[in-house]
């Protein structure tokens, strides 16, 4: 499947939310949507989910019209919150019938998510005894429960302990390989890395870059060396005005000339005491602060 | 429609295992038990003890002769009549007599008494007392014989009062009550839409809804499931009241105050439940509305008050066309038409008046079309409501967004 949106316009009011977004986004991959709060990214989401229509512009699904009724979408909101006072089962059948799933069907679907994600226990408890974290993950049930086609997770892994993130990344992993659009929004920009071969940044509105997450890093000019070295020091001084420090403590340096980059790092290897030298690729960190920056 | 029956499936079963839904109405039949068992019990608790008599309350009466005390006595057979001789003012003070008679001849007396109850005609029945006898006394004085004067003073004119409409004296009750529970009720049940869809919102799992299900599916199910919960408390209340008058209508008092609140014809409740669901639709759906604008629960108080103003507004007016009589007066006919007012007032003028089956045809196909009409622009605020975080939209807004939507 591939979902596209194509030249999609929005505003509320006299502000101009949306001004012609276009990306791709195939199954069987996860697609990182990112930009700085207030870029338009909820918009975007909610233009998909057939919240409210698009002034102008299209969602495509494999070349035609979205049919929100056939492909099932999964949501879990930023914001999170279902019915505190509510049986967690109960409201977890509720919003999986919602989705058009057969109410028998429902209670099994969300059971198998229960169990999945650890949560069984819990089943006939009011939601709001469970902790924030547990609470998350329940959310997460009213998103995959109805098997949709495309998933949208907005900030999946906030509020998460280290145990819980990395349950909630199988689960993705897996729906990613059962063939699923999996559409990740957030600001956590080391999780985006893991999983999204695909992103898209918007800034103001507009999509600033989109395309594969490899591809952009490659376009980048490599005429730069990351360098771990005891000598780092020396090196420094060594290439005046040429180096910075990283913040994990390799040394960048940047070359006069791309084509001396061989004879730099045999130089280096031959004259220093190197750990490791190799060509550096910007961090997606580098790549949304260089696109969504002011 | 197949979201709508799950939303309203979901809400319901909401209200149906709220504790304070299911108590309140259980409260309300215990209350409605008592009430109604009440002369029972008092029939077989007070047949043990029935000879020990009751104490009266005292009446003091000074001056005047023992003529007029006699006639007093006559006429106050629950008091304990006894004439004084002293301050009768400071006995009343006291509390050694309930009430006094201070005699300054037979066409003249002071009543005193500490607290005068609205309902107190002691007065007036000392007055009759006094005025009798003052008059048999000028007959005999004018040499009628004294049989002859008591038979002129008791001749009575017999008449017959027969209502050839509606008689407003009996109706008036069961108007009152049905009108009075229509008032709750939407009140009640209005103000809890209201709340709940504010609540959704304030716990963000409107998030989740909007994204779910579409908005008109998602307010009619809401206010078509309070509707029913308050249908259902209703049925239980009035059931269970109709039921319990039932078994004990052998102990009630013959033309009391609770059988005349049973004594309502039936096709009188099937118009009351036309205006309820009408009237509560309505409501419901403005209330729902506006819940969907406030983006925190305290806000719903002051959000829903011109909606409640207009609705007391409303019960104001029916109230009191009711207790003047008039119910036909020209701004009752007007209320209802009015698809806000007629619920109450189309209501009153079928139980107490003979409104023409015109205008009570006329005033529910303009409720019927005005609940269509506001459930369709309530989904449509509801829509562009509940993404709205922050300060709620002033009036303006809310029409603007309607504009758009």
């Amino acid at each position: 499947m591939r979902l596209e949106f194509r030249d999609i316009h929005k505003s509320f009011g006299e502000k101009k939310v949306l001004a012609g977004v276009s990306f791709i986004a195939e199954s069987g991959r996860a697609f990182g949507l990112l930009g700085r709060n207030g870029a338009g990214k909820t918009t975007s989401i909610r233009i998909l989910m057939g919240v409210f229509p698009a002034e102008s512009g299209e969602v495509l699904l494999d070349g035609k019209p979205i049919d929100r009724n056939k492909a099932g979408i999964g949501y879990l909101p930023e914001e999170r919150g279902l019915y505190p006072k509510k049986k967690i089962i109960d409201q977890l059948t509720y919003f999986a019938e919602l989705k058009g799933v057969r109410s028998a069907e429902a209670v099994k679907a969300c059971d198998r998510w229960l169990e999945r994600l650890g949560m069984a226990e819990y089943r006939d408890k009011r939601l709001d005894t469970l902790s924030k974290g547990n609470q998350q993950k329940i959310q997460l049930v009213t998103a995959l429960a109805h098997d949709p086609d495309i998933i949208i997770l907005d900030e999946p892994f906030s509020g998460l302990d280290p145990v819980n993130a990395m349950l909630l990344k199988d689960v993705v992993k897996e729906e990613i390989q059962r063939g699923k659009i999996v559409l990740f929004s957030s600001h956590q920009m080391s999780y985006i890395e893991e999983f999204c071969d695909s992103i898209a940044i918007i800034n103001k509105g507009e999509v600033a870059i989109t395309g594969d997450l490899h591809e952009i890093k490659r376009d980048y000019p490599r005429d730069r060396l990351a360098i771990r070295s005891a000598q780092v020091e020396r090196i420094a001084a060594d290439f005046p005005g040429q180096t910075v420090t990283a913040e994990n403590g390799e040394l960048i340096l940047r070359l006069n000339d791309p084509g001396e980059k061989m004879a730099v790092m045999q130089k280096l290897s031959a004259e220093y005491d190197i750990d490791e030298v190799r060509v550096f690729e910007p961090s997606l960190n580098d790549i949304f602060v260089q696109y969504a920056g002011d | 429609m197949e979201q709508f029956k799950k939303i309203l499936r979901f809400e319901l079963k909401g209200y149906l295992t709220n504790k304070v839904f299911v108590g309140v109405t259980a409260l309300l039949v215990a209350v409605i038990f008592l009430v109604t068992f009440f002369p029972r019990l008092k029939d077989i608790l007070g047949s043990g003890d029935g000879d020990t008599p009751e104490e009266r309350e005292v009446m003091l009466v000074s001056g005047g002769d023992g003529a007029a005390l006699a006639a007093i006595a006559e006429t106050f057979p629950d008091y304990d009549v006894r004439s004084s001789e002293g301050d009768v003012r400071e006995a009343v003070t006291a509390g050694e007599a309930e009430c006094a008679v201070e005699l300054h001849g037979l066409s003249d007396f002071t009543y005193y008494v500490d607290n005068l109850s609205m309902y107190d005609t002691n007065a007036e029945r000392v007055s009759e007392a006094l005025t009798g006898l003052y008059r048999l006394n000028a007959l005999t004085g004018a040499g009628i014989p004294a049989q002859e004067a008591q038979e002129i003073m008791d001749a009575q004119v017999a008449f017959d009062v027969q209502s050839l409409g509606v008689d407003q004296g009996q109706n008036f009750f069961y108007t009152y009550v049905m009108i009075f529970a229509l008032y709750m009720v939407i009140l009640l049940y209005g103000q809890m839409v209201a709340s709940n869809v504010a609540a959704e919102k304030s716990s963000r799992a409107m998030e989740l809804l909007v994204t779910s299900a579409k908005p008109t599916a998602m307010m009619f199910g809401k206010v078509v499931a309070s509707c029913l919960a308050g249908l259902l408390q209703l049925v239980c209340v009035f059931g269970s009241a109709l039921l319990f008058y039932d078994l004990n209508r052998g102990y009630m008092e013959e033309g009391g105050i609770i059988s005349l609140l049973f004594d309502m014809p039936p096709a009188l409740l099937g118009w009351m439940l036309v205006y309820f669901i009408l009237g509560f639709l309505i409501y419901a759906f403005l209330y729902g509305a506006i819940g969907s604008t406030a983006s925190k629960l305290e806000d719903i108080n002051t959000s829903v008050m011109p909606v409640t103003l207009v609705f007391i507004a409303g019960f104001m007016v029916v109230v009191f066309g009711m207790s003047s009589g008039q119910v036909d007066n020209p701004l009752m006919v007007a209320c209802s038409y009015i698809p806000f007012t007629s619920p109450m007032a189309m209501f009153t003028r079928i139980a107490m008046s003979h409104p023409a089956g015109w205008e009570i045809a006329l005033s529910v196909a303009v409720l019927l079309g005005s609940c269509g009409g506001v459930g369709i622009l309530a989904a449509k605020i509801y829509r562009a409501g509940v993404l709205l975080y922050g300060t709620s939209p002033k009036i303006g807004d809310i029409l603007k967004m309607l504009k758009k939507a």
